[in-house]
């Protein structure tokens, strides 16, 4: 999916969508306060979800900002990675030249995405994720694609030499109200998004969260890999908080019938 | 009855391309917009499965032969959220279908509006339920 236009059609479906309901909080680390007469609208695919209202970031007891909650966005646009709208300003993906061969050569039956493999850092999902805190360990839980889950060691250390894996080994640690993710041991699996941007074991992440207000969390990406780019690049996205959901089972292997019918080259969801 | 406002942002995403560029892999891989499918049958099977919800209906053509035709949802997970339930379309429901027919020209779809005898409508994203 195009993150800008999923962030526009957010952005629309939340102004179109102001119908009054009664929802339920679900059971949340920190529940936002309970707002029987929240605002719903659009957010993402979902219709007449309960919306965030207007607060600021939340902080834990200690004071450690509370990025917990049930998410909708990603770090970086998951149709195609060197899309400038999805990139910092200024910053541009130069591709070595064995991965511009590579890209123009991917198929879409190719893609670990529609073969329910895991979708890497920052690839998003039309689906939500759950952020949970604990004093040594942040967890992203994903509903999909597909139903897996990261592990942020808190204040720790990278090993000297990690098996590579498809999500790394990531450490975190706060610069302020930014959390900032430290990931390296990636295997060269995932593709950064639908169009097949490659990467190495070489790839370095620095993931930046930033809980800007109670329903926004703004997110960029440094993405260092060069084995594959010429020059480190950082990505921008963002997420919406989903204060009235849970997230549900999604286990994408049951049954992909899908795959079969790919035809062509690595594309975006609607042929960008 | 869902809010008339819903089901119409709901069509507009679905038509803003006419291709399903909602799943976890390329719709525009998989299906071709130009192929129109314009279905009435009887639905014989529902998968309420991952990635994607599928149904399956008889339909008959002008020579009286019957075609069973796999058609395609979205996720439970998002038909859920946007008031689907896992018997929304259930086997025996007499069905009209619009969407998309897969580039590969075989009789399977991906279903875009889904119109029941009394005129309730369902979408590739849109139920009857209210949204969760």
């Amino acid at each position: 999916m195009n993150r800008p236009n999923m962030s526009k059609r957010m952005a629309s479906g939340i102004v179109s969508g102001m119908l009054l309901a009664v929802f339920s909080l679900g059971a949340q680390q920190a529940a936002p306060p309970v707002d029987s007469k929240a605002k719903t609208g659009t957010i993402g695919l979902y219709r007449n979800q309960q919306l965030a209202p207007n607060a600021p970031a939340p902080k834990l007891a200690d004071g450690t900002p509370d990025l917990s909650g049930v998410w909708l966005g990603s770090g970086g646009n998951s149709a195609d990675i060197a899309n400038p709208k999805g990139l910092k300003s200024g910053d541009q993906v130069v591709m070595l030249p064995w991965a511009e061969d590579v890209v123009k050569n991917r198929l879409s039956k190719q893609d670990p995405e529609a073969n329910c493999l895991p979708a890497g850092i920052p690839r998003g999902s039309p689906y939500p994720w759950r952020i949970v805190q604990t004093p040594t360990h942040y967890f992203i839980l994903f509903e999909g694609n597909i139903h897996s889950f990261r592990q942020i060691f808190m204040n720790g250390k990278h090993p000297d030499d990690p098996d590579p894996t498809w999500f790394g080994h990531s450490i975190g640690h706060w610069e302020g109200n930014t959390l900032v993710v430290d990931t390296v041991g990636f295997n060269d699996k995932f593709w950064f998004d639908y169009k097949g941007h490659p990467h190495t074991e070489k790839l370095h992440t620095i993931e930046r969260f930033t809980r800007t207000d109670l329903g926004h969390m703004a997110m960029e990406v440094t993405i260092d890999d060069p084995g594959t780019y010429a020059k480190p690049f950082t990505t921008v996205g963002s997420a919406v908080l989903m204060p009235g959901t849970e997230l549900l089972e999604y286990i994408c292997q049951e049954n992909n019938q899908d795959l079969q019918k790919l035809e062509g080259p690595a594309r975006g969801p609607g042929g960008q | 009855m869902r809010p008339v406002l819903s089901i119409a942002i709901v069509c507009a995403l679905w038509s803003a391309s006419a291709l399903p560029a909602l799943a976890h892999h390329s719709g525009a891989a998989e299906f071709d917009s130009h192929k129109k499918i314009d279905l009435t049958g009887v639905v014989t099977k529902v998968e309420w499965t991952n990635p994607h919800a599928h149904f399956y209906i008889d339909v008959k053509d002008a020579g009286g032969t019957v075609v069973n035709w796999n058609l395609e949802l979205a996720s439970p997970n998002v038909l859920i959220r946007n008031g689907w339930h896992r018997n929304s379309i259930k086997p025996g429901d007499t069905v009209s279908v619009t969407g998309v027919q897969a580039k590969d020209s075989s009789s399977y779809g991906s279903a875009g509006v889904i119109t029941f005898p009394d005129g309730h409508k369902l979408t590739f994203l849109s139920g009857d339920e209210p949204a969760k």
